[in-house]
């Protein structure tokens, strides 16, 4: 059974379109790594990338009362991402030390202080160290889960499918793909926490 | 760390309708559930963001990222965020939305309904024009028989109906009006209509009025 898979995001789209800030907060944690990683192909600099994508969210969520779910919200926060990156390319080129500024904002009290400036942990060796052990972390703790287990999260994460299908596909209902699915990203999660912690119980 | 078994519980219970809402598998009421999870709940966002950066390493190793970059990250636009106004999009009524489906739905058959009666409302209208054109080219006099539409053609009949036949400055009604409203609208279009005769016979393809005036342009000698 093959049928268009309705927007994973719609739930949160429509509470953020009822007023509900911190529900586009999820959708930034959602979606942040992935815009990033987009605006970098297009973006050299990487200094400009974390704000290019921040401009990226800001002009989503203005531009969200129009947004009509015409596409999905990944696709439609995608185009907004490549439109800013390439307006961000142009005016560099017009004016590149405006431009950088206007990107990285001012502070006014000091002149010297340049947030935008400093060392970004995506270039630091320790930055890069990390994002290899999470992602050998990640991979392990795939490696050991069940076999039901690692199916469903495989399907679901890699193969994008609807719980639906995925319970069409591994013949059980969907209650149970749902549970395989959360116990999957719970066993994960559970290794993951050493690595990602700053202080127990309290990331964000 | 001791945690109550029921704090625990219920800490379980929001994460599991996370992972529900993460792939869009949550009902409205598990969704606001996980909305107040992650406003109130450190745990829960924490919970969140695994999940997240979970399905993204296993799509992708590059997007393994260091979970104090996505904090300072959101830290960064949760102030720029709160410049900003707050959303709300306009949301249809239950009324609204229960009609528009049936509309939409019968959005062709509308069509064809539009396209039936679309030839005879353009001959209409082309008769209309025609009559305008003539009351306008055509000055008032006196003993003139303005009431043209009556023989333009049958079309014409059902949009004269509730329209007024003017002859020589009487206005008489053909709709369904009373003797006394008659002689109201008379009386109240008499001196309009004066004066539109008026300025009709004086200059035809003149603006009445005296503020403009005609200005004819000379072509010098060669």
């Amino acid at each position: 059974m093959t049928m268009l898979n309705p927007d994973p995001d719609a739930a949160l789209v429509e509470r953020v379109k009822q007023g509900d800030v911190r529900a586009f907060e999820m959708l930034v944690v959602k979606y942040q790594r992935r815009i990033e990683r987009l605006i970098g192909r297009m973006v050299r600099d990487v200094d400009l990338v974390s704000d290019i994508a921040q401009e990226t969210f800001i002009r989503a969520y203005r531009a969200l009362p129009q947004f009509r779910a015409e596409s999905a919200f990944y696709t439609w926060l995608y185009r907004i991402a490549v439109n800013t990156a390439k307006k961000a390319l142009v005016d560099m080129k017009r004016d590149p030390v405006t431009t950088l500024t206007a990107l990285q904002g001012s502070d006014e009290d000091d002149e010297t202080y340049r947030p935008g400036m400093e060392p970004t942990d995506g270039e630091t060796p320790e930055a890069l160290l990390a994002s290899k052990e999470i992602a050998a972390t990640v991979n392990a703790a795939i490696a050991a889960l069940s076999e039901d287990l690692r199916q469903a999260i495989t399907l679901r994460e890699i193969e994008g499918l609807s719980y639906e299908e995925i319970s069409d596909v591994m013949n059980c209902p969907i209650g149970t793909v749902r549970s395989r699915i959360f116990r999957a990203r719970e066993a994960i999660a559970e290794r993951l926490r050493p690595l990602l912690d700053t202080r127990e119980g309290n990331r964000w | 760390m001791s945690q109550p078994d029921s704090d625990r519980a219920s800490s379980e219970s929001s994460r599991r309708i996370l992972s529900a809402l993460a792939d869009g598998d949550a009902t409205d009421g598990e969704a606001a559930r996980a909305f107040q999870a992650w406003r109130d709940d450190a745990g829960a966002r924490a919970a969140w963001h695994s999940y997240q950066l979970i399905g993204d390493v296993l799509r992708s190793e590059d997007l393994a990222s260091e979970p104090r970059a996505d904090e300072a990250f959101l830290v960064a636009l949760r102030a720029r965020l709160a410049d900003e106004p707050v959303v709300l999009a306009p949301q249809p009524r239950a009324e609204e939305a229960a009609v528009a489906a049936p509309a939409v739905a019968n959005a062709g058959a509308a069509a064809r309904s539009r396209a039936r009666w679309q030839g005879p409302m353009a001959m209409a209208a082309g008769f209309l024009v025609v009559i305008g054109g003539l009351n306008v080219v055509r000055p008032f006099g006196h003993g003139s028989d303005v009431s043209v539409a009556a023989g333009a053609g049958a079309a014409s009949v059902p949009l004269m109906a509730s329209a007024t036949a003017i002859n020589n400055g009487a206005v008489v009604a053909t709709g369904e009006q009373t003797p006394a409203q008659t002689k109201a609208a008379a009386d109240q279009l008499a001196p309009y209509l004066a004066a539109h005769r008026q300025s009709a016979m004086n200059a035809p393809f003149q603006m009445p009025g005296n503020d403009l005036r005609n200005v004819n342009l000379v072509q010098p000698a060669p």
